[in-house]
């Protein structure tokens, strides 16, 4: 602060600096760390947003871990993740890994493969709902050719968790195989040749060269794909709201129901503070354990 | 391994390789053909459910209904695209999505790209304190500060309106931290020759930086079209008549209500889809430069 007092030159520079980011930090300080400061707040009390708020300490929270439903959502929250996560990465490296070849019309596959992530959710769960229709839709009708009996998909306990992860991997698989491709076409070509030179054949360069060249990306999409299932809720909402049987209840689906139904804003608040607590973990762990597997060249 | 990366002197082993060997034409022909097969099987997978919601949307009621499902329509029925704009204030829904994303994708370009600059290449006590500050809001769902806006909106009495659609949406930590690394890539000299014209910050930023930056810009500015136009709970909160609803809760509405005439639903869902994947045929490059930067450089 001395040295801009005395040198007028450094004392503009600054108040340019001050200036240029002011409306980003004003909005930020307003709607990002004041919400977050209110949000721990209000997760402390019990609140219908009509009446005045009453201080309850971590009551919300005591009553959550409580509550039944509310593990159901927590387990059904992490079994969306540990299903859709891992399938849609095999699938999107999988594609990728096809489309780095010179193969052709790779261009028209990959606009192909890419359709999907620009659909709204909401528009193509319209979509998906005739698809997974009993008695006329085309799943059912497809799997028949198979012998295979009537599903309910969505309105099956069994079976409407699994309805929607294949959506949802059908609606990611090709943003995380354009991540992927970027990658791969990072892996410099002289890797490939040197294997090519010690006779490595197609299967051990892709095992020896390829996937531990690649493993900054697959631990990238993994981890970002990660945070963003445990935040599922759009498809949640307009495939089943949540059942049948709260089977496919998610931590945001309740953040929403709690918070816009019910007017809990309490449980509500408390619940997205669990979320949070969640995925600062998961980044956690993640980033410790990539010590072990990630290879950065 | 890394020797030879640094090294390349495997110029002659280079030029000896190239063309033959690549990995997938070892296997030969048919290994390519099966891998078509397999592209094929996957392609169509991909595209069915659009195919099915824009041969739907072109089917009569009844054809819709019936016991024995068509794939393709029996009778092309343009009208239900007409009747989609006529039973519901499509065009309404729609004039309020582009007002919002324009909004948003101007906003987040401006601010972020503004802020990036200065810290980038402006110095000032607290720059560092400051910047990680934007940072940490990348590492918090939006959904935790989701009720206390509803309650700051609903305070100012902003629900159900344009502003609260627009202004909590107009800022973008990614986009600062992107726009910064490409800042910070600029030669100084050139920054030095604007000073030296007389240039204050500001006209630096708008006549050099952000000119240079034009290819960045839009990679970010397709990003944010993309999440705009498909955005979900935000405006599902805090609108509620119809006349602000934007495409996604317009059409998550509607279809509670207009089930019967399945159609004109899936005329909805086609005409909602179309604008991102027109913004995608035209920007193809520049959308997946802006994946391909957030998947790298983070």
């Amino acid at each position: 602060m001395m040295g801009l007092r005395r040198n007028p030159m450094a004392l503009r520079e600054a108040l340019w600096g001050y200036a240029m980011i002011a409306p980003l930090v004003i909005g930020f300080g307003i709607f990002f760390y004041l919400a977050l400061a209110a949000s721990l707040g209000i997760s402390l009390t019990r609140w219908d947003i009509l009446t005045p708020p009453e201080w309850v300490g971590l009551n919300n929270y005591i009553q959550l871990f409580n509550d039944k439903v509310f593990w159901q959502t927590l387990w059904n929250t992490t079994r969306y993740t540990l299903l859709s996560v891992p399938l849609g990465l095999i699938v999107s490296l999988a594609l990728a890994l096809a489309l780095n070849t010179r193969i052709r019309f790779r261009n028209i596959y990959r606009l192909i493969f890419f359709l999907p992530v620009l659909t709204m959710p909401v528009a193509i769960s319209v979509v998906w709902k005739w698809i997974y229709n009993p008695d006329f839709g085309i799943l059912n009708q497809f799997l028949s050719i198979f012998g295979a009996g009537r599903i309910r998909w969505v309105s099956d306990v069994n079976w409407a968790m699994i309805s929607l992860v294949i959506m949802a991997i059908w609606m990611g698989t090709g943003y995380g195989m354009v991540i992927f491709l970027a990658g791969l076409q990072n892996i410099p070509r002289e890797f490939y040749e040197s294997a090519q030179v010690d006779g490595a054949n197609g299967l051990q360069q892709l095992r020896f060269v390829t996937l531990p060249l690649l493993t900054p990306t697959i631990f990238f999409n993994m981890l970002t794909s990660m945070i963003s299932a445990f935040q599922v809720f759009d498809i949640i909402y307009t495939m089943t709201k949540g059942g049948p049987l709260n089977s496919t209840r998610s931590l945001v689906y309740n953040i929403y129901d709690d918070g816009f139904h019910f007017f809990r804003m309490g449980t509500a608040s408390a619940t997205a503070w669990i979320l949070f607590i969640i995925i600062l973990v998961i980044t956690l762990v993640q980033l410790r354990v990539q010590k072990r597997w990630v290879h950065y060249v | 391994m890394q020797a030879e990366l640094q090294n390349p002197s495997g110029a002659a082993i280079h030029t000896k390789l190239t063309g033959t060997t690549t990995p997938a034409g070892r296997s030969g022909k048919w290994g390519y053909l099966l891998l078509h097969l397999i592209l094929i099987v996957v392609g169509i997978t991909a595209l069915i459910p659009f195919i099915w919601m824009v041969a739907t949307s072109l089917k009569g009621s009844t054809e819709v209904l019936s016991a024995t499902p068509t794939f393709w329509p029996k009778e092309w029925r343009w009208a239900n695209y007409v009747e989609a704009f006529e039973q519901v204030p499509f065009a309404r829904f729609y004039l309020n999505t582009i007002i919002v994303t324009l909004a948003r994708v101007v906003g987040q370009i401006f601010f972020s790209a503004l802020a990036a600059y200065a810290f980038a290449r402006l110095r000032f006590p607290g720059r560092n304190i400051l910047f990680l500050a934007i940072l940490a809001v990348m590492m918090v769902p939006g959904q935790v500060t989701l009720i206390p806006n509803y309650v700051l909106l609903k305070s100012l009495g902003w629900l159900d309106s344009y502003q609260g659609l627009i202004i909590p949406s107009l800022f973008s930590a990614f986009g600062t931290f992107l726009l910064r690394q490409y800042f910070m890539t600029l030669p100084q000299d050139l920054i030095d020759a604007a000073v030296i014209d007389g240039c204050n910050p500001i006209q630096t930023f708008w006549h050099i930086a952000l000119p240079l930056a034009r290819s960045v810009l839009v990679a970010f500015g397709v990003l944010v079209t993309l999440w705009s136009w498909n955005d979900f709970l935000w405006p599902l909160i805090i609108t509620n008549s119809t006349n602000m609803q934007m495409l996604s809760v317009g059409i998550a509405y509607f279809q509670g209500q207009f089930i019967s005439n399945f159609a004109v639903m899936m005329a909805a869902a086609t005409l909602s889809t179309l604008p991102m994947v027109i913004v995608f045929v035209l920007a193809q490059r520049y959308l997946i430069e802006g994946i391909t930067m957030s998947g790298l450089k983070l």
